[in-house]
């Protein structure tokens, strides 16, 4: 087991936060925030749909605390208030007083938690520190799901104005700016770095490996976290190597009117979420596609998994995640793996977003042992597994830095040095981020890679250089 | 007090039992409103998943996680006892006899004493969990404390009154607190958090409350900031 014994032993957290991180976020006038938390509140209560959900919870909830072993940064910290059900509770507090009638009832008596600007501060912190891991989903006796309440919790602060600037920033410019992605990449500077990209493709492998942009009637249209194209050429070239073995280079393409697959919506606003998969299956109409396929990230797979069939309704676009597509050409027998080519210790890390649900859990694990001999779990891994430290968009504010190295993701940097593994594989843009913030924080030799890079040095293609030779390219290219 | 224990068997029991049973029909009314309120939605839910899990927490020996196996076998052996003995004690079977019209297996006098016992036993355990472990004392309100205490007076009780060398109380006194303290108890059962004896298996629906409705954020924003609502 990977937990670290002091982590464990309650009453003497590991970490003792002094003070409560204080997240940056988009200042509403100062002394209305409760009546805009209230009025968002309302009107998500009124055409959410949240009610019922609330209704059964407030019956429900049972407070055991077999939450807390489930929760990574309740066992780094060991404050209560990172219970996921201590966190629940504000929330449903905060319904029972201001939007049930026994809590109405009851305030006539002096009981209940009313709503002030102090309670609002608390909320926002504990549902803007939680990584949105769901690993409390699986340990709670009675099924209640604490990370649908930090969503809840985080759509209503986000309504009221009450949510960190970078994650506005980003979907502000993703729904609303000019380049129509987070990274504000614009279409010109794709388009370069996609030539750039195939240069060196052709450079390895020999063969001229495209990447198809804005090519009508494709059966998959190609979505992955924009930040790819800035930071994980290995991966895209990974990607675009496995279409091209498996015979696919003519059935795909990128579309340059959208080619950000990064939802953010699904960690804090329905509102965005929905939007945001209203774009990529505009993109795939404009394109006259048939069927979205998902570069490697956690939630830009599941939020489009999930949601593009509940907002694009029954003849919605089918979606698979690059990590499925490759699983599945490689048990059709249509790429072929080096099993000599990768020598190193490999583990592998669960990307939340794919593994709670048990979805994608054993497709990676069968594609690495197809061809990596020396391969080694995490203890949890799997459904289990922990996350990155990194989740629910985190990740992407600079200023949590020292909270993700520290507290987030201290239980994922022991789990991933007591694994004395050489690479870790995490097809995940976001794990892969702090990932690799963690092994430089904590010095662990271990290099953190995506699916695809592996694929892209052990893959056979006829015709193409022999993997051997392409890994010593590689190996050079990197000193 | 034979008439006392008259009305406590007689009129005062079939209001309470009936108060529990309405209260819990009103429980389950309102997840079937939700239901048939979500049925669009319904169809994508990962009822495997659900099911799965339902079943799995019903016998929870399959989620003995590190830190967590006291607690739960603990907790596994309280239920056993508060369910089954009110349910299937001898003398409670005749009162369903009576009462409902239904025959129910009996359980032998040992192991019913045996299961009141260990019940109890892991009640005072619970209660001490709650009140010395600080996370659970963290979480936990008066009410929690007091849901223990209720579940557990009629089944010290029903032991003592059971066991004259035991009870310090005349028989009929003890019976009388025997069924009152069993009669709160089905009052406070529909609400509050004891309603997990009939929705422990619906809760998981919750997972369907991730198929957020369509045009719903849309009209959200809308009616917040407007119709030209921007991020």
């Amino acid at each position: 087991m990977a937990i670290p014994e002091s982590a464990l032993s309650q009453g003497s957290p590991k970490v003792k936060p002094e003070s409560w991180y204080s997240f940056h976020v988009d200042e509403a006038p100062a002394g209305d925030r409760v009546e805009r938390f209230l009025a968002a509140f309302a009107a998500i209560l009124h055409y959410g749909g949240y009610r019922g959900l609330l209704d059964t919870y407030v019956a429900a909830l049972g407070r055991c605390s077999r939450c807390t072993v489930s929760c990574p940064i309740y066992q780094v910290t060991g404050d209560p208030r990172d219970i996921p059900c201590y966190r629940t509770h504000l929330l449903l507090d905060v319904y029972k007083r201001h939007f049930s009638l026994s809590g109405w009832v009851r305030s006539r008596f002096g009981h209940g938690r009313e709503l002030t600007e102090e309670l609002v501060d608390e909320l926002a912190e504990t549902v803007w520190r939680c990584n949105a891991c769901r690993r409390c989903s699986l340990e709670c006796p009675l099924g209640i799901d604490h990370a649908l309440l930090v969503h809840l919790g985080r759509y209503i602060l986000s309504m009221a104005r009450i949510a960190p600037k970078a994650l506005q920033v980003s979907v502000r410019e993703q729904l609303e700016g000019k380049t129509r992605n987070t990274s504000k990449l614009p279409r010109a500077a794709l388009i370069s770095n996609l030539e750039f990209l195939e240069e060196e493709l052709e450079e390895l492998l020999g063969l001229p490996v495209r990447f198809p942009v804005d090519q009508p009637g494709r059966d998959m249209v190609f979505f992955c976290a924009v930040s790819d194209y800035l930071m994980e050429a290995d991966t895209l070239m990974g990607n675009a190597a496995v279409l091209f073995a498996a015979g696919d280079a003519e059935r795909w393409t990128i579309g340059s009117g959208n080619f950000d697959a990064i939802n953010y919506g699904l960690f804090y606003n329905d509102w965005h979420l929905e939007r945001i998969i209203g774009r990529l299956m505009e993109e795939v109409l404009r394109l006259d596609g048939r069927s979205i396929l998902i570069g490697e990230c956690g939630h830009a797979s599941r939020s489009a998994k999930e949601y593009v069939p509940v907002f694009g309704g029954d003849g919605a676009y089918p979606v698979q995640s690059i990590t499925e597509y490759t699983y599945r050409c490689l048990q059709a027998g249509r790429i072929t793996l080096d099993g000599r080519v990768i020598t190193e210790r490999v583990t592998y890390h669960d990307p939340c977003n794919m593994a709670r649900s048990g979805w994608i859990v054993d497709q990676p694990r069968a594609v690495l042992k197809s061809f990596v001999k020396n391969f080694v779990e995490m203890e949890p891994h799997g459904r289990a597994n922990y996350c990155c430290g990194g989740g629910g968009g985190l990740v992407s504010l600079d200023e949590t830095h020292e909270y993700r190295m520290e507290v987030a993701g201290r239980l994922k940097a022991e789990q991933l040095r007591q694994t004395r593994a050489n690479i870790c594989v995490a097809p995940c843009a976001n794990c892969k981020k702090q990932l690799k913030e963690l092994v430089e924080h904590y010095q662990i030799p271990c290099r953190v890679v995506g699916l695809h890079d592996l694929i892209l040095q052990a893959l056979v293609i006829p015709g193409a250089t022999d993997p051997r030779q392409r890994r010593e390219y590689m190996a050079t290219q990197l000193e | 007090m034979d008439a006392w224990l008259e009305l406590a068997r007689g009129p005062l029991f079939a209001a309470t039992f009936l108060v529990m049973v309405l209260g819990l029909v009103r429980q389950l009314g309102m997840q079937a409103v939700q239901l048939v309120r979500r049925r669009h939605l319904l169809r994508r839910a990962r009822w495997r998943v659900i099911l799965g899990d339902a079943f799995s927490w019903s016998l929870p020996l399959g989620h003995l996680v590190r830190g967590t196996v006291v607690l739960t076998v603990v907790s596994i052996l309280f239920h056993l006892g508060v369910v089954l003995v009110p349910l299937l004690l001898a003398d409670h079977i005749a009162m369903w006899e009576r009462l409902l019209g239904v025959t129910l297996p009996k359980l032998s006098v040992g192991v019913a004493d045996l299961l009141t016992i260990v019940a109890i036993a892991c009640a005072l355990l619970l209660l001490a969990y709650r009140t010395l472990v600080p996370r659970a004392r963290a979480l936990s309100r008066p009410r929690d404390y007091l849901a223990l205490v209720l579940v557990v007076m009629p089944m010290v009780s029903g032991y003592l009154a059971a066991h004259p060398a035991w009870n310090p109380l005349p028989w009929q006194m003890m019976m009388l607190v025997h069924l009152l303290s069993a009669e709160l108890l089905f009052v406070v059962i529909p609400f509050s958090k004891l309603s997990h004896m009939v929705l422990f298996p619906l809760e998981r629906l919750s997972q369907t409350y991730w198929q957020v409705q369509p045009g719903a954020g849309e009209r959200v924003a809308q009616a917040l900031l407007g119709e030209e609502a921007r991020v």
